[in-house]
């Protein structure tokens, strides 16, 4: 693949065949090397050949090989001749991640850890096979769910007012449409909401091992020895069941609008026609799941923090910081070459990351941009980072979402083999509970890139700006 | 529907093997014969849920897919069986699989999914679109599906 050096942490594919905008990939030179001849910049690429795609098709610096988008692809359509790519959102819709933090210090949690990290086990179902976490929940109230987002949790005890203003979209994505959800994807999330799942989702606690901006830090209530809790989830099967539907239905429409993709998978359809704007209305309803999701596990786990320390609410003042969706497309406002234009930005495995001043931002945030929460590989460190102006200018406001697989699965599974993982996790300080066996292996810290240096490239690109570090000591996973 | 029935025993284990994919799940299977490689795609995504051994055949459940190509047909095939675990939480070990042009049934035997007796092998999103392959060669039917987890 072609590469042209812009900075020491920007290259380009250049414009060629069928790609319609050349190609942007966040890197230091190092990765670059190692991602050379990785299937993941041909997604950029085949990103680029998208009807009504504006600026660059654009990969953050925890890129790796997906399906259709690469893994940490952003791309901006434009909102009246572009199209809408079911597969360019993804099966997790709204997979994301948010941040709670407590008024607890690590020293006064450390001897209690395993009895917190059973308790968090026990609390938060994984949704296999298990009845959930809301036994008894109907269709009906699974469809108020899709309507009303973290608002569901709000009238029905599992959130406060604070919660939901810290959420993005306020957790809440209007335009959401019921009736474009199928029947099957009800029945795969009925038993799911309040459920963690498994693959790379997981819970977990940590503490606050280094301030990189300690203004930033007061300002979110983040200081050093804080313990803090990061819940990745998304919509569960509702999601991926909605992501399915549509995208069948876009390969079977796809030559009625003459769209011509390299990858079946990056199927699209426009964002004016009945099928795009279904999907549009299913896609909210799933985001709108996953909000509601998150937020319900958070409430479980205040209990599971109350019960292991016997601490009141007061004395663990649950707080959440933000929660951001990494998965999604939204329609926002942004300046291409110098002209203002509504566009709907697919964001594939990354975050959105407003500057400073953002109308979208609640008013306590505002004046400091938009927390990004970047988690890490269970092992090592998760980051907030926040979102600066040049965001704004160069990738529609986005950045990365996570450390980025180094190893396939498989490769993982080759290297945990014979190996006692959880032992080399409690060496690394790190307790861990797991709902299924194969997924320790896969997940484990060798199989990621090291997250350290994928906030590095995108706060030397001035994109966003390291504001803390956490460090891991309980997880759970699904 | 008409034509080939196709039951052959084989054992689980050489009927497909998982290849690289940075942040998925691939396998590729080969088959003697079309409704082989149909029925061996349904008794490996069995076995990628859950360990199979532990599952009886006690009960007996049919599916009937259409599709326009080959590939279609393996989309719609997998995507349903997908829906028979996560919905109804039916888990299967043996199949069989009558052939049509632009259909299948298959007959699977199993039992309802209990996470006590069967252990539960890691959740799938759902079955990609991405560089699936389905082909007749002279060796015979082969087929490379990536799952996403």
């Amino acid at each position: 693949m072609k590469l042209i050096k812009i900075t020491d942490h920007l290259w380009e594919i250049p414009k060629t065949g069928s790609m319609l905008v050349p190609g942007r990939v966040y890197a230091s030179a190092k990765m670059i090397e190692e991602m050379r001849e990785d299937p993941a910049l041909t997604q950029v690429a085949n990103v680029a050949c998208l009807p009504g795609i504006v600026g660059y098709s654009l990969a953050m610096p925890d890129i790796h090989w997906g399906y259709g988008f690469p893994i940490g692809g952003v791309a901006a359509l434009d909102a009246h001749d572009g199209v809408i790519s079911p597969g360019g959102v993804g099966y997790d819709i709204n997979c994301g991640v948010r941040l709670v933090r407590t008024r607890l210090h690590f020293d006064s949690v450390k001897p209690r850890m395993e009895q917190l990290a059973d308790a968090l086990f026990a609390k938060i179902p994984a949704g296999l096979g298990s009845s959930g976490a809301i036994p008894g929940l109907s269709i009906e109230q699974l469809k108020e769910v899709v309507s009303e987002g973290a608002r569901w949790a709000l009238h029905n005890g599992y959130a406060c007012e604070r919660d939901l203003e810290h959420t993005e979209e306020g957790g809440r994505l209007a335009g959401a449409a019921p009736d474009r959800i199928s029947a099957r994807a009800y029945l795969r999330g009925l038993k799911q909401l309040g459920t963690l799942g498994s693959g790379n989702h997981f819970l977990e606690v940590s503490r606050i091992d280094e301030i990189y901006d300690s203004g930033l830090a007061d300002a979110l209530g983040l200081e050093l020895g804080q313990v803090t809790m990061l819940i990745h989830s998304g919509s569960r099967g509702l999601g991926h069941q909605t992501c399915d539907d549509y995208l069948k239905l876009s390969v079977g429409a796809m030559a009625r609008y003459k769209i011509i993709l390299p990858d079946r998978q990056l199927a699209a359809v426009p964002i004016s026609s009945p099928e795009g704007q279904a999907y549009l209305g299913a896609m909210a309803g799933a985001a709108n799941f996953a909000w509601c999701n998150r937020q319900i596990m958070m409430h479980l786990a205040e209990q599971a923090f109350m019960e292991a320390l016997s601490i009141t609410p007061r004395e663990l003042d649950f707080a959440l910081v933000y929660d951001v969706c990494h998965n999604i497309a939204k329609f926002e406002e942004h300046s291409v070459e110098g002209r203002k234009r509504l566009v709907c930005v697919h964001r594939k495995g990354a975050t959105r990351a407003f500057g400073p001043g953002h109308p979208a931002l609640p008013e306590a945030l505002r004046p400091l941009g938009q927390p990004v929460l970047i988690p890490g590989d269970m092992g090592r460190y998760s980051f907030v980072l926040m979102g600066l102006e040049a965001a704004m200018r160069e990738t529609f406001g986005s950045s990365c979402h996570g450390a980025g697989r180094l190893m396939s699965r498989m490769k993982a599974k080759r290297e945990g083999g014979g190996r006692d993982l959880r032992a080399e996790l409690k060496a690394l300080g790190v307790t861990v509970r797991a709902h299924s066996g194969a997924g320790i292996a896969e997940e484990m810290p060798y199989a990621y890139k090291d997250v350290a240096e994928v906030v590095e490239v995108m706060e030397a690109a001035g994109i966003t700006r390291r504001v803390a570090r956490l460090k891991p000591f309980a997880v759970v996973k699904g | 529907m008409s034509s080939k029935t196709n039951n052959i025993q084989t054992e689980d284990a050489v009927l497909f093997r998982e290849f690289e994919h940075t942040g998925d799940l691939g396998i590729e299977l080969a088959a003697p014969t079309r409704a082989e490689l149909f029925r061996r795609a349904a008794i490996a995504l069995a076995s990628l849920l859950v360990e199979t051994a532990n599952v009886t055949a006690i009960e007996r459940r049919e599916i009937t897919v259409e599709g326009e190509a080959d590939l279609d047909l393996m989309h719609n095939l997998l995507s349903e069986l997908l829906a028979l675990f996560t919905v109804e939480g039916f888990i299967w070990r043996e199949a069989s699989v009558i052939e049509a042009e632009q259909s299948l049934r298959i007959t699977l035997r199993g039992e309802p999914f209990d996470p006590a007796r069967h252990s539960f092998r890691g959740e799938i999103k759902a079955v990609t679109y991405h560089e699936l392959m389905v082909e007749n060669s002279p060796e015979g039917w082969r087929s490379r599906i990536i799952f996403d987890v």
